[in-house]
């Protein structure tokens, strides 16, 4: 029996992967995921500028260029890629600068002498100028202003300083498990959960197809006079679980390939020109303890996707098993996609409703459960015991739905009726 | 050998089998007739082991059926059993692996199944390319490829042509003379005449004819004179036991409603003048079914 039970496992894994679907999905996440990974050297490729490569045109009527061409080469030194922004000194007139901002896409940057403020600058651009290159030119002039009216009023460097030098604010927390940024924290968890929710999805679809096509074709009929409807749900749920965890490893992979084409293609360096989006959030993750935390809670993790996993199996194989062709499957399977995304969204809510007890009691909820824990505990709303709360319950779940649901699988694939349908499954649970 | 004792299946207040009896040796083609709904399928999944709640006993070999003796059975389903996304030979060895077969061994005799069917260049073709007499090929060599002590064949020659009839006649025969049990089950009669010596009708779950097929046609009362000649077809008609006169070609087929008639409408028709033909035959097993099912369906 056992060798009959790897041969349906193998035989459905195989109507799974060997499919040339399989294939072009793969190769479609691959494309999307390496892609995304690397948009802006894409962007770049394709002519495209993901920063801020223009040249700079300057009507400097203060004389103080020179200076500021110091300055701000200086300011862009340490950023990647930003020696390639050139900076001009305009001698021609205003609307000859503004006729090639507008054509050749220039910036154009007037330095006027003022009365009151020493100098107003005014910034002139077809489209929007960029935050890096903006911040830059704004932080470039405040340095030379600020020179200027040190020379003004005779105060030294030093005296600068001591004038600019912050008050020392020590901070001191006691509760250092929970100073993670809860939204920073949830949206990070998101993109950990989003690949999960997928594969619930295709988990759900794929064991309703395949008991659907057994059930019509009534091959399910020579199948079960060979096997036991238990030796034939098992090898589904094996099967299945199995194509959601090489599905996975997968999408894994294609990141693994995605950093590496991003660590070959911006030199060694994983951030590129991403930089002023990517490093706070990187600070923050690694100014706080998420990376204690990752170690106690990946395993967590691991260990509950694959219980939800096998939770949804199951019930996606006792719901199919009940249904007599795909359309009735498709309306019965509604309800789990609509509580697997109610997992989801409350998963991306929870950064918002720190302290919400309805959050934290739908944590404990199976089938939720799995999608939402991991960022509750990750940003300190629930604690281990929580969490083991949560699992026990997942298990429970799956227990009473192998119990009852192996009773319901056996009368509903033979069944192709849908008159008394529901009766007919009752019986079944209180048949011993 | 297969045995059925007292077979009863209810569904609520339904009884789809009911105290179903019947015996089949080996090497021993059995009918079992019925209109749709009359019980056949749900007598099939008692047999197959699908259905294990019902009353009476089904004995193979002296065993009630397990997943060991399934093994020994091959189903030919009517509708097409096959997952159409496989290739023919992915189908037969799955279907094989599941009665016990190895993979090396499914593939040499589906090749020769294959050759012998004339299909030898479909072996890596998906099912759902295949024409539907073709379908039934493969569905065919799925019931058999494990050579089988018991074989169900519910309507096998579905979708086939003339040619495809004869060459499944041929193996089916094949099987029996190999010492197979094969139930068979057809809504066509010439079939069933052709091939089964015992058989069974039910109507509504309840068995209303058995025997030997050519007692049942012994037994039974009524019987067809096929006259050739000019015939008075009105002063026949109102002849006793007459039923009614059909005319088949140049030849008048009279159905007597007993045999006890033959002698008095012997002497009715030899008065007529140019009688070239006067014998008296055995109904068919249609006219039989026609009638034992109409009358027991209408009661």
């Amino acid at each position: 029996m056992n060798h009959k039970l790897w041969f349906l496992t193998k035989m459905s894994l195989n109507k799974k992967i060997k499919t040339k679907w399989f294939l072009i999905a793969n190769l479609i996440f691959l494309i999307l995921i390496v892609g995304l990974i690397n948009i802006d050297s894409i962007i770049r490729a394709f002519g495209g500028e993901f920063n801020e490569t223009k040249e700079v045109l300057v009507i400097d009527n203060l004389n103080i260029f020179d200076e500021f061409k110091l300055n701000y080469l200086n300011n862009t030194k340490y950023i990647s890629d930003y020696d390639e922004i050139e900076v001009i000194k305009y001698t021609k007139t205003y609307d000859e600068a503004t006729k090639e901002v507008e054509e050749d896409n220039k910036i154009l940057l007037v330095i006027e002498p003022d009365n009151t403020n020493y100098f107003h600058a005014k910034l002139i651009s077809k489209d929007e100028v960029g935050t890096i290159t903006s911040t830059i030119i704004a932080t470039t002039l405040n340095a030379i202003r600020s020179k200027i009216v040190l020379n003004e009023y005779n105060i030294t460097n030093e005296m600068y300083s001591n004038i600019n030098t912050p008050v020392e604010l020590e901070t001191v927390i006691l509760n250092k498990d929970n100073i993670e940024d809860g939204m920073m924290i949830s949206s990070i968890m998101q993109i950990v959960t989003l690949p999960i929710f997928m594969l619930i999805i295709f988990l759900v679809q794929m064991i309703g197809a395949e008991v659907n096509e057994e059930k019509t074709t009534k091959s399910m009929e020579i199948i079960i006079s060979n096997v036991s409807p238990k030796t034939h749900f098992i090898s589904k749920i094996i099967a299945a679980n199995t194509f959601v965890i090489i599905q996975g490893l997968l999408l894994i992979l294609y990141i693994a390939i995605g950093i590496g084409l991003r660590l070959v293609l911006n030199n060694g360096n994983l951030i590129g020109e991403l930089d002023s989006e990517i490093i706070p959030i990187i600070n923050t993750i690694n100014l706080n303890s998420i990376a204690k935390s990752i170690v106690i809670v990946v395993p967590i993790i691991i260990v509950m996707f694959l219980l939800t996993f096998i939770a949804y199996s199951l019930l996606a194989g006792i719901l199919a098993s009940m249904t007599t062709n795909i359309e009735d499957y498709q309306q019965l399977q509604t309800p789990i996609i609509i509580i697997s995304l109610a997992g989801y969204y409350l998963s991306m809510a929870s950064g918002m409703f720190k302290g919400s007890l309805f959050i934290r009691i739908m944590s404990y909820i199976p089938f939720i459960s799995s999608l939402l824990t991991p960022t509750l505990f990750v940003i300190g709303e629930i604690s281990i015991f929580d969490l083991i709360i949560s699992i026990a319950l997942l298990i429970i779940t799956i227990f009473l739905l192998i119990k009852y649901g192996l009773k319901i699988y056996k009368t509903g694939i033979l069944n192709y009726s849908g008159t008394g349908l529901w009766k007919k499954m009752f019986k079944a649970i209180k048949e011993k | 050998m297969l045995i059925v004792k007292n077979a009863t299946k209810k569904y609520g207040n339904l009884v789809a089998v009911d105290n179903l009896s019947f015996e089949v040796e080996n090497g021993q083609i059995f009918g079992l007739l019925g209109l749709n709904g009359a019980g056949k399928t749900t007598t099939f999944r008692m047999i197959l082991g699908l259905i294990d709640d019902f009353e009476g006993e089904i004995l193979i070999d002296g065993e009630h059926i397990n997943y060991k003796i399934s093994d020994q059975i091959g189903f030919l389903t009517e509708e097409r059993s096959l997952l159409t996304k496989l290739t023919v030979l992915d189908q037969v060895i799955y279907y094989g692996v599941l009665k016990s077969l190895n993979e090396k061994e499914i593939e040499k005799r589906l090749d020769y199944w294959l050759e012998r069917f004339g299909i030898s260049e479909y072996k890596h073709k998906k099912i759902k390319e295949l024409s539907k007499g073709n379908q039934q090929k493969i569905q065919f060599i799925t019931a058999i490829i494990h050579e089988p002590k018991l074989l169900i064949l519910d309507e096998p020659f579905s979708g086939l042509d003339p040619i495809n009839v004869e060459l499944f006649k041929e193996v089916i025969l094949e099987m029996k003379a190999k010492g197979t049990s094969i139930i068979f089950s057809s809504h066509r009669m010439e079939h069933v005449e052709l091939f089964c010596e015992k058989l069974v009708v039910l109507v509504k779950g309840k068995n209303v004819l058995q025997g030997k097929l050519s007692d049942i046609k012994k037994n039974y009362k009524k019987k067809n004179l096929i006259i050739k000649g000019d015939i008075n077809i009105p002063e026949l008609k109102k002849a006793k036991g007459v039923e009614k006169i059909t005319k088949n070609n140049d030849e008048y087929i009279i159905s007597i409603t007993d045999d006890s008639y033959v002698n008095s409408l012997f002497k009715l028709i030899s008065k007529y003048d140019n009688i070239l033909k006067f014998s008296v035959e055995d109904p068919s097993l249609n006219e039989i079914f026609i009638s034992i099912v109409g009358d027991n369906y209408e009661s």
